[in-house]
């Protein structure tokens, strides 16, 4: 009985993808057309990898994942809290709370930011009044708006499969480590981050891999020091009219997203089998004689 | 002998009896979005209200109207006073380049659901060639009869048969006089200013005929030229002097950078700049109508294939070349109209900054048209490769 799902799978992911890898290997014939098959060659692959594009490369997965650290880093305790430590009374409200801005349009919401921390706005002015800067607020158009644009737009998508994670944990597991007489934090670090790791790592990926591909918060905060690879795709579809060129930037985009996740998967894997190793337990039975 | 069943009794922290209910949940978020709800409304705008169809028309107009323009290239007043006398309410959707607009209009080939769009000229032959416009009845508009002759027949469509002259004008910089010292008037002080003095602070327009015209313009080289060594020179200069020193790629600077504070030097379209100078009060934003070229545009109404609402589209196009209308545009968009007479009426009506409205004789012998040839992809990629290395 898989096959709806099956069916879903390949009508709304494969086949869309396929038409993409398709494309990039086509090419432009005139002003006016916007893509043609045949003719196949890499030749939009050179200019997808042409190194002038390398710094906004970099810059996206700079972005990317900073962005994705400093939501779980405020996420983390966040959920951990709301999860295990609020009132049950309070929690639906809390959680309400956190989701309703996600119910606002997303370009309104980075709109809102750019009104925010312009020059002559409300953030610029209060920070002159009270004395932190001396000059109008230089945040807008430069990469720190939109690492800051970028982590408020995200940070629900990390809060919620956290939280979901830590209110699973089964309290009793941190009662018994209480009770063998394991202090606060290595209770935290060792049983309730270890068992609410699957959370953690769906979380991670449902903010970092957006995140790559984000294009409205670079292109109304970010300026021309924010630049990213989804502006890059949505110029090379737009304003440039070359299906094929910008299929194969959204070719590189994807195979960068996967090749970061799967570094960081084999890193953490690593990690975990040397973290398991030195904590490993032996229990050894005497033979009595 | 069997035992009854026992009750078992449990003795357990109360955060192991509650989980989160659904029904918290939802209360929660409700209280958020009613609460919300009722604060915003208390603050809402006003409306647009749909009267009833003019009474005078042949047929009954449409309830809506959607175009596909430029920023900021309506006066709001005009739009509610539209809808206030002869009922459709009309929908906005922007783009910053011709080039933007017309991917958008092939992908759609008929279905994108415009039913207005606003080339500019140079791009219309090739439109029609692709199928993409309507030839428009000019039965329909009697007030074309205003437009000033000098505008119409022009080479891109002899004898109007698919476009209306919407307004027109050109391509200069505004710059902020508190912060630059220096006294600007050319395309080269412009470079020179944004590589200098106001490295950082300074916004081009996100089009890449005009991105590549800044070049070629300080040079004294037609900006559509297809000399490949002049485009190597343009593409040198833009991406490994000009881009390090770009804030943002702006094709509407007045419409918010300017008056935010964001820039100190911004290249811009007059009417667009003349509204962020009128915004940003005081007089410290200068405009400059840079020589030694410069560009003559001129935007025009069209009515794509594929329309959906073609009588409020007539409706709008006959009621914006109402000399009244078209007074009352040009104050919003800063832009010459095209109409008989705009010029005198707007003096007349101590309109704000109208030198950057108006051009002498002179003036115009400076400026050059826009077209659609063969270094137009090549634009594209100077265009790209300086927003990629503006983000380095």
């Amino acid at each position: 009985m898989a096959w709806p799902a099956g069916l879903f799978f390949i009508a709304f992911f494969l086949i869309p993808v396929a038409v993409i890898v398709v494309i990039s290997f086509g090419y432009k014939p005139d002003i006016f057309s916007t893509y043609a098959l045949g003719n196949w060659s890499f030749d939009n692959y050179r200019t997808a990898f042409d190194p002038v594009y390398a710094p906004t490369l970099t810059n996206t997965l700079r972005v990317a994942l900073i962005g994705t650290f400093i939501c779980l880093i405020i996420a983390l305790p966040f959920s951990y809290w709301l999860a295990v430590r609020v009132n049950p009374r309070w929690r639906g409200l809390l959680l309400g709370l956190v989701l309703v801005p996600f119910w606002t349009n997303f370009l309104v919401r980075t709109i809102g930011w750019q009104l925010i921390i312009s020059p002559n706005g409300f953030a610029s002015d209060f920070m002159q009044n009270v004395g932190l800067i001396d000059q109008p607020l230089e945040l807008l158009y430069t990469r720190g708006a939109v690492q800051l644009g970028v982590v408020y737009n995200y940070l629900p998508l990390m809060i919620l499969p956290l939280f979901v994670a830590f209110d699973r944990l089964d309290p009793a597991m941190r009662e018994a480590s209480k009770d063998l007489g394991a202090n606060r934090f290595k209770t935290f670090t060792q049983v309730s981050l270890p068992l609410a790791m699957p959370g953690i790592v769906a979380g991670m990926l449902l903010v970092f891999i957006p995140l790559m591909g984000d294009y409205i918060t670079a292109e109304v905060l970010g300026g021309a020091k924010g630049n990213m690879l989804g502006q890059l795709v949505a110029v090379w579809f737009g304003s440039g009219q070359n299906w094929p060129v910008g299929s194969a930037t959204a070719v590189l985009l994807m195979a960068l997203i996967l090749l970061t996740v799967g570094v960081f998967g084999a890193l953490g894997l690593i990690l975990r089998s040397i973290l398991r190793a030195r904590r490993r337990v032996e229990i050894v039975v005497k033979e009595s004689a | 002998m069997t035992t009854p069943e026992e009750s078992v009794r449990l003795l357990a922290p109360s955060s192991v009896v509650e989980q989160v209910s659904r029904r918290a949940f939802l209360a929660g978020a409700g209280a958020t979005v009613v609460g919300s709800s009722v604060f915003l409304t208390a603050c809402g705008s006003d409306e647009t209200s749909t009267g009833s169809t003019s009474g005078g028309a042949d047929e009954p107009l449409e309830d809506q109207v959607f175009m596909y323009t430029w920023g900021e290239y309506d006066s709001p007043k005009v739009l509610k006073s539209f809808t206030k006398e002869y009922g459709p309410t009309l929908q906005l959707d922007s783009y910053n380049s011709n080039e933007q607009m017309i991917s958008k209009l092939i992908a759609a080939k008929g279905t994108g659901g415009f039913d207005l769009v606003v080339p500019t000229g140079p791009f219309i032959p090739q439109m029609v060639d692709n199928d993409l416009l309507e030839e428009l009845d000019l039965t329909r508009l009697p007030n074309f009869e205003n437009v000033d002759e000098a505008y119409l027949n022009q080479p891109w469509d002899e004898g109007n048969k698919y476009s209306v002259p919407k307004a027109w004008g050109t391509t200069g910089y505004a710059y902020d006089s508190s912060k630059i010292s220096k006294e600007m008037s050319t395309w080269q002080d412009f470079l020179d200013v944004a590589t200098g003095e106001a490295s950082g602070q300074v916004s081009i327009l996100d089009s890449p005929d005009n991105l590549c015209g800044l070049y070629f313009w300080a040079n004294d080289i037609n900006w559509m030229t297809t000399d490949p060594a002049q485009l190597d020179a343009c593409e040198d200069y833009m991406v490994n002097q000009m881009a390090p020193h770009v804030k943002r790629f702006d094709s509407y600077p007045g419409g918010g950078g300017i008056a935010e504070g964001s820039y100190w030097l911004s290249h811009a379209w007059n009417g667009d700049a003349r509204q962020g100078i009128i915004d940003s009060g005081g007089n410290d934003w200068k405009w400059v109508f840079p020589g030694p070229r410069t560009e003559i545009w001129m935007d025009n109404w069209c009515i794509p294939v594929g329309v959906k609402n073609p009588n409020a589209a007539y409706a709008w196009i006959n009621y914006v070349l109402d000399p009244k209308v078209s007074l009352a545009e040009l104050s919003y968009i800063g832009y010459h109209t095209a109409v008989k007479g705009i010029e005198p009426a707007a003096n007349e009506a101590g309109l704000e900054r109208l030198d950057i409205v108006f051009f002498t004789p002179e003036q115009v012998e400076t400026m050059e048209s826009g077209e659609l040839n063969d270094a137009q992809q090549r634009r594209v990629e100077i265009s790209n490769k300086t927003k990629a290395a503006a983000g380095a």
